[in-house]
C-alpha cells in the first residue's frame, strides 16, 4: 500500500486568498469538492460561491486553501522539482531586457 | 474565435478544421483533432510581466508571484495535455518571455504533439529570442497591440511599448515565425483599429485578432470604457468591411473576432444585408458547426499555479488544480454542477437569450460578463448588440443534411 509521502504545499490564489468550495446538492449526498474561488474575505468568498452554486446546492462549505494540508502518493504527483523562481527573470533582468525599457 | 476572413471572403486558414470542421475544404495543412472535442489550453506560465496593462485579465504584475509551475511540472502538464488530446497550448502570462525556460517548454510541447503557440506583448522578443522560439518549434506568436502609439502606450503603462511590440513583431517575421496581432477593442481605442491594421500590414503581419473586453482581472475595473452596443456593432461592421476591402484589392489578411458570440449572429445578418442570402446561409452553417461560445468546452485555462479555469478570463473560479489531479480528470468531471450546467446552458439561459433565434450559434456568449454585471450566471450577456428584430423568430435557416458543413453545398 502506497503512503502519502508527497505534500502539495505550493501557494494558491493568484490575486487574493483562495477558498476551496464543497457543496451538497441533497442532504443525502456526500459533500463534493467543486473547485475554489478567489476572494479577500469569507463573506466575499461566500457571495462568489453562492453566485456559482446556489442554484443547485443545499450545503456550502468554504475552506481556506492555505489552511488545507494536502498529501498524495508519488504516482499522483505532477512532475518533480522546485517551483519556478529559478526559471524566471529577476525584475532587474526583465526591465533591462525590455525593448526601449529606458523609457520607463 | 470567429474567422471573418473565412466566413465572408473564403480565406483558407490552418485553424478551419478546429473551428468549422472544414478541413476537407481547405488546401492548408490543418490543425485538427476530432472536431475539437478537446479544448485549446491557455497556460499562463507566469504572472510576472514587464508591462502593466489596464485591461489585463490575469491581473499580472511586475513582481514575481509565488507558486509558478516548475519546468519539470510544466513538462508533466504538457504530457498530461498530450495524453488528453489537447490540440493546442497557448503560452501566455503575465508575459511568458520572462520565463527563461520558455523555449524548453515550447520544444517539449512540440515533441509530445501539442501545437505550441504564444501570446505576448512583444517587447521582450529580441532577434535572438525570436530565433530560439522558432528553433524550438513555436508555430505562431500573437502580439498584443491596443492602438496607435499614444493610445497603446497609455493602455500598457509604459512609454515605448508600441515601438517595442512592433520591433518584436519584426524580429519574429525575420525569424520566419508566423505572427499576428491581438487587439482588445474598447471605447478608448476603437478609432485606431484600421490605422493599426494598415500599419502592421506594411510591416508584414497578415493575421489580426480582435477581442471584445471580458470582465476578468483588471478588465473588471474598466467596464466603463467598454463599447456601447451601438459602437460595438459599428466596430464589428468596420472589421467586416475592412476585411472585404483588403481582399478585394488582393491582400488576403486573416481577421478574427474573439470573445462575443453575438458576432456570429451579426455576421449572418451582415452577409444577408451586404452579400447574398446564399452567403448568409453558408456563414450560418459554418457557425453552427463552430458551436458558439466555447467556455468550459473548447477552451480551457491553466494558470501559473496550476489552477484550471473555464476560460483564461475567468480566473476568480477554479475547477481544480493540476498539482492535485490530471487536467483531463478535472475537465471531464461533470459531477461539478457548474461545469455540467455550462455545457448544457441552452436549458438554463434566461431573458432574450432563452428564445433567441441565434441561440445555436451564440449560446448566450459570455457567462462571465453576465455574472459580473447581472450577478446571474444565465442572464443575457450585457455586450449583446443584436436588435430586437434579429433576436425573435424561428432559426434563420433550416439545418440538416444539406448544410455546407456536410460538404454538399459549399458553393
Amino acid at each position: 500500500m502506497e503512503e502519502f509521502d508527497h505534500e502539495v504545499d505550493a501557494p494558491r490564489g493568484a490575486t487574493s486568498r483562495e477558498w476551496e468550495v464543497f457543496v451538497r446538492e441533497d442532504t443525502a449526498d456526500p459533500l463534493t469538492h467543486v473547485g475554489s474561488v478567489s476572494a479577500p474575505s469569507t463573506d466575499i468568498a461566500r457571495e462568489q460561491a453562492s453566485s456559482l452554486f446556489a442554484r443547485t446546492a443545499v450545503t456550502l462549505w468554504l475552506c481556506p486553501a492555505d489552511e488545507t494540508q494536502r498529501y498524495q502518493t508519488d504516482d499522483a504527483t505532477l512532475g518533480t522539482g522546485n517551483t519556478g523562481d529559478d526559471a524566471t527573470m529577476s525584475v532587474d533582468e526583465m526591465e533591462s531586457e525590455t525593448l526601449r525599457g529606458e523609457n520607463r | 474565435m470567429i474567422s471573418v476572413s473565412k466566413l465572408l471572403c473564403d480565406l483558407d486558414a490552418e485553424g478551419d478544421g478546429l473551428r468549422y470542421d472544414a478541413a476537407d475544404e481547405s488546401t492548408k495543412r490543418q490543425i485538427r483533432d476530432e472536431k475539437q472535442r478537446r479544448p485549446v489550453v491557455v497556460w499562463n506560465v507566469t504572472k510576472q510581466c514587464n508591462l502593466y496593462c489596464d485591461h489585463c485579465y490575469a491581473a499580472a504584475d511586475t513582481e514575481i508571484a509565488d507558486g509558478e509551475l516548475s519546468t519539470a511540472e510544466g513538462k508533466a502538464l504538457l504530457d498530461d495535455l498530450a495524453d488528453y488530446g489537447a490540440p493546442v497550448v497557448l503560452f501566455s502570462g503575465g508575459e511568458p518571455l520572462v520565463r527563461q525556460d520558455l523555449e524548453e517548454l515550447v520544444a517539449y510541447a512540440n515533441e509530445v504533439g501539442v501545437r505550441p503557440v504564444l501570446s505576448t506583448n512583444g517587447t521582450l522578443i529580441t532577434e535572438e529570442r525570436a530565433q530560439s522560439l522558432k528553433d524550438a518549434g513555436l508555430k505562431y506568436a500573437g502580439v498584443s497591440v491596443d492602438g496607435l502609439p499614444e493610445r497603446n502606450d497609455d493602455f500598457r503603462g509604459v512609454d515605448g511599448a508600441f515601438e517595442g511590440a512592433v520591433q518584436g513583431i519584426e524580429n519574429c517575421l525575420d525569424a520566419g515565425l508566423k505572427t499576428g496581432l491581438r487587439y482588445t477593442i474598447t471605447e478608448r481605442n476603437a478609432a485606431d483599429l484600421e490605422g493599426v491594421v494598415d500599419l502592421l500590414t506594411d510591416v508584414g503581419v497578415d493575421r489580426f485578432c480582435f477581442y471584445h473586453l471580458d470582465y476578468g482581472g483588471r478588465g473588471t475595473e474598466i467596464v466603463d470604457a467598454d463599447l456601447t452596443p451601438e459602437d460595438r456593432r459599428q466596430a464589428v461592421k468596420r472589421v467586416c468591411d475592412m476585411t472585404r476591402e483588403y481582399h478585394d484589392r488582393g491582400e488576403e489578411i486573416e481577421t478574427l473576432l474573439v470573445g462575443n458570440y453575438a458576432d456570429a449572429a451579426y455576421l449572418v445578418e451582415y452577409a444577408r444585408e451586404h452579400m447574398s442570402e446564399a452567403q448568409a446561409q453558408r456563414v450560418y452553417e459554418y457557425l453552427r458547426v463552430n458551436g458558439g461560445d466555447p467556455t468550459g468546452e473548447r477552451v480551457a485555462d491553466v494558470d501559473y499555479q496550476g489552477n484550471v479555469h473555464l476560460t483564461q478570463f475567468w480566473q476568480g473560479y477554479s475547477l481544480g488544480n493540476v498539482r492535485d489531479r490530471s487536467f483531463g480528470a478535472i475537465w471531464e468531471d461533470e459531477s461539478n454542477p457548474l461545469l455540467s450546467a455550462l455545457r448544457n446552458r441552452e436549458e438554463h439561459l434566461t431573458g432574450k437569450c432563452a428564445d433567441c433565434r441565434y441561440a445555436e450559434v451564440c449560446r448566450g456568449a459570455s457567462r462571465l460578463r453576465a455574472l459580473t454585471v447581472e450577478d446571474d450566471l444565465f442572464a443575457p450577456d450585457p455586450q449583446c448588440y443584436l436588435e430586437e428584430t434579429e433576436i425573435h423568430g424561428s432559426p434563420p435557416f433550416d439545418t440538416g443534411e444539406n448544410s455546407v458543413a456536410s460538404g454538399s453545398s459549399a458553393d
